[in-house]
């Protein structure tokens, strides 16, 4: 997959961008505060109509604009995609060609983007949501229809905790929102299981080829979901699709397994006013020689393993999708080890893709050839030799 | 007190739905245009339906005469009841000419995050209703016909639960590919839910 061409008006402080960016590498360049992490988040947004940073619309929008336009044009093989978002007010709407588009869920797909911020080195150490965000969104890459399941169990979830906090709880609404609950959790727990499942391979070698040596494993921790009884997938080559399967004696195992917790702990969950167990509360266990990395991990360690994570992200897609997506690497090189960083561009010169990298020390990026490279001023945009 | 009588209309107008503070404006001095007979005649429309309609005391539907034109009707299907959010969604379901029973308006979905509970729509009434079925009308069926939302399906739900014991048959309207509509076209969610609920032909 590739952007062909980026057009940005009035977006964060980008007054107007017009590029067409290079097949491989665009390499932008810039001090501090000029604009190159709103580009890339420009890239981000049009792929996912969300930003990666602050959730308030206005701040999307350049101080003195009533509207923020991002416009891309998309190719995969023959596939030619326009892609544009208009950020106005409170309110994003969203184009394809010249149709708007109702539902997200049709949007998704057009521009797949996988990003790397040094938000993200925190990943192994940070709290169990970051991970859970991780999950999310890489599953969510894989099978748009997943943010369906996934939002409609966080809006049950808020109205059971809402009637649990509340006055009085009516036991059989209590019910109703079990069910519920039990239906899209068991859906949403089944996705994470079967992506860590397929993904934690990957991952493993990935983390092999980084840190020669050490081994290091994913699994979902899913404490109310007993899935010793499971029978093991197949060790098959993986094939394209496959996570796009419907497994339905998985889903109805999670599903059960969540109606039961949630039966056992209704007494508790209405004495501490919320739901004390479900998909939110799950976690990704990252271990490194069998122990808990968040525990027992060194720094330089845990990064590796957050870039062994976003590899095999990126690898996973392109097994499941035959396709790779964008990859928008954000001034992770200042934060990585001369090792790692060198084995990151080994990597990225090794595969093929589209990628857009920000620096601020245009010697950390290891790239010569294949380069595209921009100067990011004071909201200014422009390619330079 | 002595406040602008033009903000004052535009404050009150602003506050109807779908109205901001632009559109306010321009049909305040729209008002202020027309003729004195207009402003007069409207306020008296607005006056008249707070103090002409009420809830028809079997549907809950708005009315002007209690039991309204649909419980009142001796031509209606009286073992059927379709229960709808809105008396705006009864109209929508009377306007298809399908269904020739009677209605009962909820008045709200449940939501506990905005603070409606059970006791906040009109589903006491409907349990009432249908426990009276010996002096009042005979239901055998009650078709839920709620939004395909979050809440509309928590409610349904929920309906579905209160009904059981009566030995009710309680169904719930299908949702799926409009007609006319094209496959192509049709946003995935709606699509999947349409096979997940085929039937046999």
């Amino acid at each position: 997959m590739e952007l062909v061409h980026l057009r940005v008006r009035d977006f964060r402080n980008l007054a107007s961008v017009d590029i067409a960016p290079g097949p491989r590498f665009n390499v932008i360049s810039g001090h501090n505060g000029q604009g190159k992490t709103n580009l890339v988040e420009a890239v981000y947004v049009l792929g996912s109509v969300k930003t990666f940073r602050t959730q308030k619309n206005r701040e999307l929008i350049r101080w003195d604009a009533d509207r923020a336009v991002l416009e891309g044009l998309a190719h995969r093989g023959d596939d030619e995609r326009l892609a544009r978002i208009e950020v106005c007010g409170d309110r994003k709407e969203v184009y394809l060609g010249d149709l708007s588009v109702q539902r997200l869920a049709d949007f998704f797909g057009t521009l797949n983007v996988v990003v790397f911020t040094p938000d993200d080195l925190s990943l192994v150490k940070g709290s169990p949501s970051e991970r859970r965000r991780f999950l999310d969104r890489a599953i969510f890459n894989l099978r748009a229809t997943y943010a369906g399941d996934a939002v409609g169990y966080d809006k049950i979830l808020k109205q059971r905790n809402a009637m649990l906090k509340g006055e009085r709880v009516d036991a059989v609404l209590l019910d109703v929102y079990d069910e519920q609950l039990a239906l899209s959790g068991g859906r949403v727990a089944s996705a994470r299981h079967r992506f860590v499942e397929q993904f934690s391979a990957r991952f493993a070698a990935a983390f092999g080829e980084i840190f020669g040596g050490l081994s290091a494993t994913v699994t979902y921790e899913s404490p109310w979901w007993d899935r010793s009884a499971l029978p093991e997938t197949p060790e098959s080559a993986p094939r394209a699709g496959r996570i796009l399967d419907r497994d339905d004696a998985l889903v109805s195992s999670a599903q059960d397994a969540l109606r039961a917790a949630l039966a056992r702990r209704r007494q508790e969950d209405m004495r501490r006013g919320q739901t004390s167990t479900g998909p939110h509360r799950d976690d990704l266990r990252v271990e490194l020689e069998s122990r808990s990395a968040r525990t027992f991990a060194s720094q330089g360690q845990q990064r590796a393993l957050v870039l062994a994570m976003k590899i095999a992200e990126v690898e996973f897609f392109e097994s499941e999708r035959g396709f790779r997506p964008i990859l928008l690497l954000d001034d992770v090189s200042s934060e990585l080890d001369r090792a790692r960083n060198r084995f990151l561009f080994d990597y990225l010169r090794a595969h093929d893709g589209q990628v857009f990298i920000t620096t601020t020390h245009r010697d950390h990026i290891l790239l010569e050839e294949d380069v595209v490279a921009y100067e990011v001023e004071a909201g200014n945009v422009r390619q330079v030799e | 007190m002595a406040r602008d009588p033009i903000a004052e209309l535009v404050n009150q107008l602003a506050k109807l739905p779908g109205i901001g503070e632009k559109t306010a404006t321009r049909l305040a001095f729209h008002i202020l245009g027309a003729p004195a007979s207009y402003a007069r005649d409207l306020a008296a429309a607005i006056i008249q339906v707070k103090e002409r309609i009420v809830l028809c005391s079997r549907c809950c539907n708005l009315t002007e005469a209690d039991p309204c034109i649909y419980c009142g009707s001796t031509r209606r299907d009286r073992s059927k009841i379709c229960v709808v959010e809105r008396p705006t969604d009864l109209r929508a379901v009377e306007a298809t000419g399908e269904f020739r029973g009677l209605y009962h308006v909820l008045h709200g979905v449940l939501s506990p995050l905005e603070g409606i509970g059970p006791d906040d729509i009109k589903l006491r009434e409907l349990i009432t209703r249908l426990q009276d079925r010996d002096d009042g009308d005979p239901v055998d069926e009650v078709i839920v016909a709620t939004n395909p939302s979050t809440d509309g399906e928590t409610t349904a739900l929920y309906v579905s639960r209160l009904l059981g014991p009566l030995g009710i048959t309680v169904s719930r309207i299908a949702s799926g590919i409009p007609m006319g509509g094209d496959l192509e076209y049709t946003d995935k969610a709606t699509l999947g839910r349409a096979l997940a609920h085929r039937r046999t032909i």
